[in-house]
C-alpha cells in the first residue's frame, strides 16, 4: 500500500514558502505590475520609456554600474593574492581567514562613519597627504565615487576572498609540482595551472561583488554626495522623498533584471575560459 | 661513475625526520626501484631528487653536476605521479604539450613530438578529449606521455600504478618497461608492490626506516636477502637461530639437533631462514633431510596449494605444500629442509 501513503514531508517546507510568498514573491509582482500601469490604470511601458528618456536615471544608472564593475575587479585584484596566500602557504589559516572575513561582523553604519573619520578634510589621510607634501590643501576624498569605491571594496572584498579560497583549497598541490617538473617558472605555474583553474571562484565572488555593491544601499547613501546617487539611493529617494512609488518601481525592476543580466554573462564568459567548470 | 648520486642526504619534515644519511646510485639507463611499506622514506627519496623539496644536508649530484639546489623546472627530470596530476582544464594534447611549449619549441614542432608520443602511448585520436574523459588507464597514459615527451634525463615514477585495476596494473608495468626499453631513458620507480617492482627492474632498492636495507637486482634479492627484513619482505616466513656445529655447513639448532646448510661459515652465530614453499613435508616415515618433527596446528586451504602452520621444538614453521595428500590438524609430521634452501642471513 505504498502509493497510498500520503506524503507529508512538503509540510516541511511550508513556513518557509508561506513567508516567502507573502514577503517577498507578493510585493515582487505588485511591483512589477506597477510598473507596467500607467496614470489610467492600462497596461503601458510609458513608465520605462519617461525614464530612459531622462538624462538624470542615465547619469545614475551608468554611475551604478560603473562603480560596481571597478569596486569588482579591484577586488579581485586584491583578493585574488590574499586568498593564494591564505590557501598555499600561510601556516595559520583559520586566523587569517577570521582577519579576511572579520570587516563583516560589523554594520555598514559603523564602518562608513568609519570612513567619514579618515577621509574628511580633517582626517587622517588628508592630514598625512599634506604633511608628506604630497598635496597643498586637503583634497575630498569624501563624498563622492572614490568613498563609495572605498566603501564598497571594504565590504565586498571579504566575500571575494572567501570565494576565492574555497576554489584554490581544491587545486592539489601535484598539479603545480606537475607544472614545475615540465619546466614552468613559479610564474608560469601561476599564469597556466592556478590562475585558470582558480576562474570558477573568481566568477562566484565577482556576481557576488556585483550584484552587492549594485544594490547596496546604505554604503553609498553615507559615503555617496548628492550628485553622485545610485540605482539604490534613487529607489530610496523616489520612493520615499518624492512619494513616486511608480517610478521607484520601475527603477527596482530595472536594477534586478541588470543583476540577473551580469551574473548570467559573467557564468558565460567564464565557462569560455574553462570549459571544465 | 653513476649518473646520479645520493651522499649522506638526511631529509625530513620539521623535527622529523625521514631520511637518515641515506646513500643511493644509479647508472645511466637503468630501471631501478625504491620498495619499501609505507613511511619508510622511498617517496620522501623520490620527491627530493624531482627538486620538490631540499635535503637537511648532504649532496645530490646528478651527471657529474651538484644538482642540491637546482629548482625543480631547471631539472629536466620527468616525473609521473600517483594521482597523474593531469591539468583537467587542458585538452590531452595541451597536457602532453605543457612541457615542450614551457621550452619555447615552435608550435608546428610541439604538434609533431606531441602527436607521435600519443601514438606510442597508444592513445592516437585522444588528443581532443578532457582528462576526465578518460578512463584510469588511458590517464595514467597520457601521464607517462607528458612526462616522457620532454626527453627527460631522468623518470620519475611515483606508484604510478596503485589507482589501477590488478589486470590493468600488469598491463601497465610491462607497457612502462616497453617504453624504457624503446627510448632508452633512466629511472626510478617507487612502489609498495613487491610482485610490480620485481617484474619491471633492473636494480631493486628496499627501504626501511630511511635507508636502504639492500640494492640488488630482483632475482639476487629473492634468492639472497642479506637481512631479516628483507627475507621477510621477499616472502621468507621461518626463521631460525643458528650455532656453528662440528664441521662446516653444519650447524646446531637451539633444541641441539643439527642441520645441514650450504655456504656456510663457521663462525659466530648466524641467523638462517627458508621460504613455507621450500619446506616438505614428509608424514610416511620416508627419508628427509634435516628431519624436524612437529605438529600441524593450523590448516589453511589455498586453491592450488595448503598452508600448514607446523609447531616445533624450536618454534612455529609456516609451510605451503602442493603436495597432494592433506593433513589434518593434530597430525605428527616430519618436515625436511633442503640445504639448498636454507639462507643464511
Amino acid at each position: 500500500m505504498l502509493e497510498k501513503k500520503t506524503n507529508i514531508y512538503w509540510l516541511f517546507i511550508l513556513p518557509g514558502c508561506l513567508f516567502l510568498t507573502f514577503f517577498m514573491l507578493i510585493p515582487l509582482f505588485s511591483l512589477l505590475f506597477k510598473s507596467f500601469v500607467d496614470e489610467g490604470g492600462a497596461f503601458s511601458l510609458t513608465n520605462y520609456l519617461t525614464l530612459m528618456e531622462s538624462t538624470y536615471f542615465k547619469q545614475v544608472f551608468w554611475r551604478s554600474i560603473r562603480l560596481s564593475l571597478v569596486s569588482t575587479a579591484v577586488c579581485a585584484v586584491l583578493g585574488f593574492p590574499t586568498a593564494y596566500y591564505i590557501s598555499k602557504y600561510s601556516q595559520n589559516k583559520g586566523v587569517l581567514m577570521a582577519l579576511a572575513v572579520f570587516p563583516m561582523f560589523t554594520s555598514p553604519v559603523i564602518r562608513s562613519f568609519s570612513w567619514m573619520v579618515l577621509l574628511g578634510k580633517k582626517g587622517i589621510v588628508n592630514d598625512l597627504l599634506v604633511s608628506l607634501g604630497i598635496v597643498a590643501k586637503p583634497v575630498s576624498l569624501l563624498y563622492n565615487e572614490f568613498s563609495m569605491v572605498v566603501g564598497f571594496i571594504q565590504l565586498f572584498l571579504p566575500l571575494m576572498i572567501l570565494s576565492l579560497i574555497g576554489v584554490m583549497d581544491n587545486i592539489s598541490e601535484d598539479l603545480n609540482l606537475a607544472a614545475g617538473s615540465l619546466g614552468a617558472s613559479r610564474i608560469g605555474v601561476f599564469r597556466h595551472v592556478v590562475l585558470p583553474l582558480s576562474i570558477p571562484g573568481l566568477v562566484t565572488g565577482s556576481v557576488l561583488v556585483f550584484t552587492g555593491c549594485l544594490t547596496a544601499y546604505t554604503t553609498p547613501q553615507l559615503l555617496g554626495g548628492t550628485d553622485t546617487r545610485v540605482l539604490a539611493t534613487m529607489i530610496y529617494q523616489q520612493a520615499m522623498s518624492l512619494g513616486d512609488w511608480t517610478q521607484a518601481s520601475v527603477v527596482a525592476v530595472i536594477m534586478i533584471v541588470v543583476t540577473i543580466a551580469v551574473s548570467t554573462v559573467i557564468n558565460k564568459v567564464s565557462r569560455k575560459l574553462n570549459p571544465t567548470i | 661513475m653513476a649518473l646520479l648520486e645520493l651522499q649522506g642526504i638526511t631529509a625530513g619534515y620539521d623535527k622529523n625526520v625521514i631520511l637518515k644519511d641515506l646513500d643511493f646510485q644509479v647508472e645511466k639507463g637503468e630501471l631501478v626501484s625504491l620498495l619499501g611499506s609505507s613511511g619508510c622514506g622511498k617517496t620522501t627519496t623520490l620527491r627530493l631528487i624531482a627538486g620538490f623539496s631540499t635535503p637537511m644536508s648532504g649532496k645530490f649530484m646528478f651527471g657529474g653536476k651538484d644538482y642540491t639546489q637546482v629548482p625543480l623546472n631547471k631539472r629536466n627530470f620527468g616525473f609521473v605521479f600517483q594521482s597523474y596530476a593531469l591539468f583537467p582544464h587542458m585538452t590531452v594534447f595541451d597536457n602532453v604539450a605543457f612541457g615542450l611549449k614551457m621550452r619555447g619549441l615552435p608550435a608546428d614542432q610541439i604538434k609533431k613530438e606531441v602527436m607521435e608520443m600519443l601514438e606510442t602511448v597508444d592513445l592516437g585520436g585522444f588528443e581532443k578529449r578532457f582528462p576526465k574523459e578518460m578512463s584510469g588507464g588511458q590517464r595514467q597514459r597520457v601521464a607517462l606521455a607528458r612526462a616522457l615527451v620532454i626527453k627527460p634525463d631522468l623518470l620519475l615514477l611515483d606508484e604510478p600504478l596503485s589507482n589501477l585495476d590488478a589486470k590493468l596494473r600488469v598491463k601497465m608495468r610491462v607497457e612502462i618497461r616497453r617504453l624504457q626499453q624503446k627510448f632508452g631513458f633512466t629511472a626510478i620507480y617507487v612502489t609498495h608492490d613487491q610482485e610490480e617492482c620485481f617484474a619491471i627492474s633492473d636494480k631493486v632498492a628496499i627501504m626501511n626506516h630511511g635507508v636502504i636495507e639492500q640494492m640488488d637486482s630482483p632475482s639476487v634479492i629473492y634468492n639472497h636477502p642479506k637481512t631479516e627484513f628483507i627475507a621477510r619482505f621477499v616472502g621468507f616466513e621461518n626463521f631460525m637461530d643458528l650455532k656453528p656445529g662440528a664441521s662446516d655447513g653444519v650447524y646446531t639448532l637451539p633444541d641441539g639437533s643439527t642441520v645441514q646448510a650450504e655456504g656456510g661459515r663457521r663462525g659466530d652465530s648466524v641467523r638462517a631462514c627458508i621460504r613455507p614453499e621450500d619446506i616438505l613435508i614428509v608424514t610416511d616415515g620416508a627419508e628427509a633431510v634435516n628431519p624436524l618433527a612437529g605438529e600441524i596446528m593450523v590448516s589453511t586451504f589455498l586453491g592450488k596449494r595448503n598452508q600448514y602452520n607446523v609447531r616445533t621444538a624450536i618454534g612455529e614453521f609456516e609451510v605451503s605444500t602442493d603436495q597432494e595428500s592433506v593433513c589434518r590438524i593434530g597430525d605428527r609430521v616430519t618436515l625436511s629442509l633442503p640445504p639448498a634452501k636454507i639462507i643464511l642471513l
